[in-house]
C-alpha cells in the first residue's frame, strides 16, 4: 500500500516544492479509479533539490524495477544529472518529475493548481482542466478511459 | 506532414474520448465529489488495502490447486 498521507507530510516537512500530477491528482477530483504511485512535478532548483534528497533519504528511495544492490547513490548530484525518476520507497512508489509532456516544469505549472489538503497537509495539485490537457498531450491509450471520467467530472463540477 | 493533420487527429481523440465517456459510472463521480480531498484519498489506501488483500487470496489459492 503506498502511504499517500505521510509521503506528503515528508515532503512539506522539509519545504520541497512539489506539484501532485497523475492518478493521484485525479483521485483528488474526484476518480473512481485504483491508483498506486505519487506522481509528482518538482522544482529543479539546487535548494530544491537538496529538500527532497533530505525528506526521502529515510525512506530508501531505489529505482523501481532495478535488480537489488545495484549502486544508486541517492544524492542532489544524481537528481541533477537526471529529470525524472521513477521510485520505490518504504512508503511505497513514488515518481519524481522535472518535466511532463503538455504541463512543463514546476515554475509554468504552478499557476495551473489548487491548493488541496490530505492527511492533514497542505499541497498543490495541478487543477482539473490541465490535468485533462497534460493526459490528451500524452495520448497513452492506457489515458483514453481516465480522459473520458476526467472529462465527465469536469462536466459534474461545471 | 500537412498543417491539417494534427487537426485530424486531435478530432479522432476526440471520437475515442467520447466513445469512452458512455462507459463511465457518473454515480461513481458524484459519490466522490460529495467527499472531502482527503476522505478521496483516505479511500483510496482502502481500496489499495483491499486489492492487496484480494491478490494475497488469489496466490494462495492457486498454490492449493
Amino acid at each position: 500500500m503506498t502511504d499517500f498521507n505521510a509521503l506528503l507530510r515528508l515532503l512539506t516537512e522539509h519545504g520541497v516544492e512539489f506539484i501532485i500530477v497523475g492518478g493521484a491528482a485525479a483521485t483528488a477530483h474526484g476518480s473512481a479509479r485504483l491508483t498506486y504511485d505519487l506522481d509528482i512535478v518538482y522544482g529543479r532548483s539546487s535548494d530544491n533539490l537538496a529538500r527532497i534528497v533530505n525528506a526521502l533519504a529515510p525512506i530508501e528511495p531505489y529505482l523501481r524495477g532495478a535488480p537489488p544492490g545495484l549502486p544508486f547513490d541517492w544524492s542532489t548530484e544524481t537528481l541533477k544529472r537526471g529529470l525524472n525518476f521513477t521510485l520505490i520507497t518504504t512508503l511505497g512508489p513514488l515518481d519524481l518529475l522535472g518535466e511532463i509532456v503538455g504541463g512543463g516544469g514546476y515554475e509554468r505549472l504552478c499557476s495551473e493548481t489548487i491548493e488541496v489538503e490530505i492527511g492533514g497537509v497542505k499541497c498543490l495539485c495541478v487543477n482539473l482542466e490541465r490535468l485533462i490537457k497534460v493526459k490528451r498531450a500524452a495520448g497513452r491509450p492506457k489515458d483514453f478511459e481516465v480522459i473520458a471520467e476526467l472529462e465527465r467530472i469536469l462536466d459534474e463540477s461545471s | 506532414m500537412s498543417a491539417m493533420e494534427p487537426a485530424k487527429e486531435k478530432s479522432g481523440l476526440d471520437a475515442v474520448i467520447e466513445a469512452y465517456k458512455k462507459d463511465v459510472d457518473v454515480t461513481l463521480i458524484r459519490e466522490n465529489l460529495r467527499l472531502t480531498v482527503d476522505q478521496r484519498f483516505q479511500r483510496l489506501m482502502k481500496l489499495q488495502k483491499f486489492a492487496e488483500e484480494l491478490r494475497r487470496a488469489g496466490r494462495k489459492a492457486r498454490s492449493r490447486k
